[in-house]
C-alpha cells in the first residue's frame, strides 16, 4: 500500500513540532516553509508500488484525477499566453506522466507501464495542440489534434482490455477515455469563449470522471472478488470522500488563481467551490446526520473564507490584510478539527487533526504566494504536495468515522412478519 | 509528487524544524529569502469580486419520508419513524395500524439523501397479508414513490431482489453510509419457524435513485 497514511503521521508530527517552535519564534506565516526557503521544487523521485489493492485504487484515483488538473491547467496557459506559467505546467505534467507510469508499471509489470506512457504522452502532445488550435482559432489544427485524442482513447481501450485480462471490453475503456478527452477540449473551448461557468464546471466533471477512472483501472487487474471488495460500501464511502476532499484543494486553488485574472473567472471558479461544499456537506449529513451536517457546513464555510479572505489579500496586495486573514485561519481551523475530533468520538486527538488542517492551510497558502510571484515552478509544486496530504487526511478522517458508523448500524435481520400466513397463502 | 521525495522532503523538513527550534530566536532576525522578496502583482482583476465571496451556508436537511407508494404491487401507505431497539435490531412498525404501515428507519438516510435510505414494513400477520406482503414480486426496473413531508415525491427504481436468511443478513449493503442516494425495502421471506413465532430469511429490494 501506498505510504499516504504514514506521511500524514510524518507531517502532523512536524507540524506539531513546528507549532511548538511556534509558540517561542512568533508567527509562522511570516516565516517561510521550507520550500520557498530552497526557492526550487524538490526533484520528482520513484514511486512506491502500492502492495494493496486499496492502496492501487487510491494512488491511481490520486493520480488519474490529479493529471486531469495538471493537463486543465496546462491547456489554459497556452489559451491565457502566458509562456513561463505554461513552462512550469509543461514540465510537472511530463513528470506526473513519469510518476504515473510507474504506478501503472508497478501494477501490471513494466511493459505495460511503457505501453501506457506512449500512449499517455501521445495524449499531452494532442491536449496541447489542441489548445494550440483554439489559441490560434484554427479549425485545421483543431480537427487533428481531435482526431488524434480519440485514437489515444481507442489505443487506451485496446490496452486497458489486455491489462484486465479481457474482463473489460476495449469499446467500454476507450468510452470512458472518450469521455475525459471530450471534457477535456470542451473546457478548452468554453474557457477561450470566456464561458468561464462551463469552463469551471467541466473541469470539475472532469476530475470527477477521471477519480472514478482510476478506479476502474485499479479494479481491471483484480480477481472479481477483489475488485468487489473495493466496491463495498466503505470502500465506496473511501473513494468518495477522499474524492470530494481532494478536489476541494484544487477549487481553492483554481479560485485563489482566478481571482488574479478576473470578476468572472473568479466567480465561475467560487460556484464549483460551493457546489462541492454543498456535495461534502449531504456527505457528511450520510454519516453525522443532518444537524451536525448543519454544523460542518458553517465550519467548512468559514474554512473556505479564510482561504480566499487570504488570496484575495495577496491579489490586492495587502499586506495588513494577509496578517488578518491568516489570524483568521487558525481560528477557523481550530474551530474545523474540534468539530471533526468531537464528531468522530475522539478517535483522533484534536492536536495532530488541527495541525493536518493547518498543514492543508499552508499548502494553500503557500501556492498562492508562490503563484502571485510568479514562481509557478513552486506554485505547481505545493499543489501536488497540497493533493496528496490532502488526501492522507481525508483517509484519516474517513478512517475515523468509519469506526465509529459501524457500531451504530442495526444488528441483524427485521422481526417483519407477523404470523406466518404470508407462507401458507403462497 | 512522489511518495519517496515527499518522504524524503519531509524527514529533512523535521529534521530542520528540531534543529531550529533550539534556534529560533536567532532565526527570526534573518531576513527572508530572495524568492519571497519577490514582490506580487498590483490588485488583481478579480478582487472584487473576491471580496464579495461568502461559502454556501443554511444547509436545508432533506424532508423526512411520510408516505410509501408502489404502484405495481398496490402499496400506498403511511410511514412510521422507527429506531433501534435495545438490542441493537431494528424496530418495525407497532401500534393498531402497525399491518398497515411502513417504517422508515429514522437513525439513517433520508430518501433522497446521499445513502441508503431503509423503509420496513410487515410481511403477513395472523389474520393475512400486511403491507409488504407481495414486496417479492417486485422486479429490475419497478418504480417506488417517496412522498415527503413538505408535500413534495421523490422516484426510485428497483435494481434487485434478494432474500437472505436473518442469520446472514447485509448488514453493511443495507445500511451503512454511501454517497449515493438508495433506497432498501425490507419484509420477512422464507421458512416460518413456529417454534419463535418469526421467519427466518428477509426479503430486500435494492433500489437507485431514479434521475
Amino acid at each position: 500500500m501506498r505510504s499516504r497514511t504514514g506521511l500524514v503521521i510524518l507531517a502532523v508530527s512536524i507540524l506539531t513540532v513546528a507549532v511548538a517552535c511556534d509558540r517561542n519564534s512568533g508567527d509562522r506565516s511570516s516565516s517561510p516553509t521550507p520550500t520557498q526557503t530552497s526557492g526550487h521544487p524538490a526533484e520528482h523521485g520513484k514511486v512506491a508500488a502500492a502492495t494493496s489493492p486499496k492502496g492501487l485504487a487510491a494512488q491511481l484515483e490520486q493520480y488519474y484525477a490529479q493529471h486531469t488538473l495538471l493537463a486543465v491547467r496546462q491547456m489554459r496557459s497556452v489559451l491565457t499566453a502566458t509562456p513561463t506559467y505554461r513552462q512550469a505546467a509543461d514540465a510537472e505534467l511530463e513528470e506526473y506522466t513519469e510518476e504515473l507510469a510507474q504506478v501503472v508499471g508497478g501494477a501490471f509489470g513494466e511493459d505495460q507501464g511503457e505501453r501506457f506512457e506512449q500512449i499517455w504522452q501521445g495524449s499531452i502532445i494532442h491536449f496541447s495542440g489542441y489548445a494550440e488550435a483554439v489559441a490560434a482559432s484554427d479549425p485545421a489544427a483543431k480537427r487533428q489534434a481531435r482526431s488524434g485524442l480519440l485514437a489515444d482513447a481507442d489505443a487506451y481501450g485496446e490496452w486497458f482490455a489486455e491489462v484486465s485480462d479481457g474482463r473489460t471490453r476495449a469499446s467500454e475503456a476507450a468510452e470512458v477515455m472518450r469521455t475525459h478527452v471530450e471534457q477535456l477540449m470542451e473546457q478548452a473551448d468554453a474557457y477561450a469563449a470566456r464561458d468561464y461557468d462551463q469552463a469551471y464546471k467541466t473541469e470539475r466533471e472532469a476530475y470527477e470522471h477521471m477519480f472514478a477512472a482510476g478506479s476502474a483501472l485499479a479494479k481491471a487487474g483484480l480477481e472479481p472478488k477483489e475488485a468487489a471488495a473495493l466496491d463495498s460500501p466503505a470502500g465506496q464511502l473511501r473513494a468518495a470522500f477522499a474524492m470530494l476532499l481532494g478536489e476541494h484543494m484544487q477549487l481553492i486553488i483554481d479560485t485563489q488563481r482566478a481571482t488574479f485574472d478576473g470578476a468572472p473567472q473568479f466567480e465561475a471558479a467560487a460556484a464549483q467551490v460551493n457546489a462541492n461544499t454543498e456535495a461534502l456537506t449531504k456527505g457528511m449529513g450520510a454519516i453525522v446526520g443532518p444537524r451536525k451536517a448543519e454544523e460542518f457546513q458553517s465550519a467548512w464555510a468559514e474554512h473556505v473564507e479564510g482561504l480566499l479572505e487570504y488570496s484575495t489579500a495577496v491579489a490586492g496586495n495587502d499586506q495588513a490584510e494577509k496578517t488578518a486573514a491568516r489570524e483568521e485561519m487558525r481560528g477557523y481551523g481550530a474551530r474545523l478539527a474540534l468539530y471533526l475530533s468531537d464528531v468522530v468520538r475522539n478517535e483522533l486527538p484534536l492536536e495532530p487533526l488541527t495541525a493536518a488542517l493547518g498543514e492543508h492551510d499552508q499548502h494553500l497558502v503557500d501556492q498562492i504566494d508562490a503563484y502571485a510571484a510568479k514562481r509557478y515552478d513552486e506554485a505547481q509544486e505545493m499543489e501536488l504536495e497540497g493533493y496528496e496530504q490532502m488526501l492522507g487526511v481525508a483517509d484519516t478522517i474517513l478512517g475515523a468515522l468509519q469506526k465509529t458508523v459501524k457500531p451504530q448500524l442495526p444488528v441483524g435481520g427485521s422481526q417483519t412478519g407477523g404470523g406466518g400466513t404470508a407462507r401458507r397463502s403462497r | 509528487m512522489s511518495p519517496g521525495r515527499a518522504r524524503l522532503g519531509a524527514v529533512a523538513v523535521a529534521l530542520a524544524l528540531l534543529a531550529g527550534c533550539a534556534q529560533a530566536g536567532a532565526n527570526r532576525a534573518e531576513p527572508p529569502p530572495a524568492a519571497a522578496t519577490t514582490r506580487p502583482p498590483p490588485a488583481a482583476g478579480g478582487v472584487d469580486a473576491a471580496r464579495d465571496f461568502r461559502s454556501t451556508r443554511g444547509y436545508k436537511a432533506t424532508p423526512v419520508p411520510v408516505r410509501l407508494e408502489i404502484a405495481r404491487i398496490g402499496v400506498s401507505a403511511g410511514m412510521q419513524r422507527l429506531g433501534r431497539a435495545a438490542d441493537g435490531t431494528v424496530e418495525v412498525p407497532e401500534g393498531p395500524h402497525k399491518w398497515d404501515t411502513a417504517g422508515w428507519y429514522a437513525g439513517g438516510t433520508r430518501p433522497g439523501d446521499p445513502g441508503s435510505a431503509v423503509i420496513l414494513g410487515h410481511v403477513d400477520s395472523k389474520r393475512g397479508p400486511a403491507v409488504f406482503f407481495r414486496l417479492h414480486e417486485l422486479r429490475k426496473g419497478d418504480e417506488i414513490e417517496v412522498g415527503r413531508a413538505d408535500g413534495s415525491a421523490i422516484r426510485f427504481t428497483v435494481e434487485r431482489v434478494a432474500q437472505y436468511d436473518k442469520q446472514r443478513f447485509p448488514t453493511d449493503e443495507v445500511y451503512y453510509p454511501t454517497l449515493t442516494p438508495a433506497l432498501r425495502l425490507v419484509t420477512c421471506g422464507g421458512e416460518f419457524d413456529a417454534t419463535v413465532g418469526h421467519y427466518r430469511s428477509n426479503v430486500i429490494v435494492f433500489a437507485t435513485l431514479k434521475p
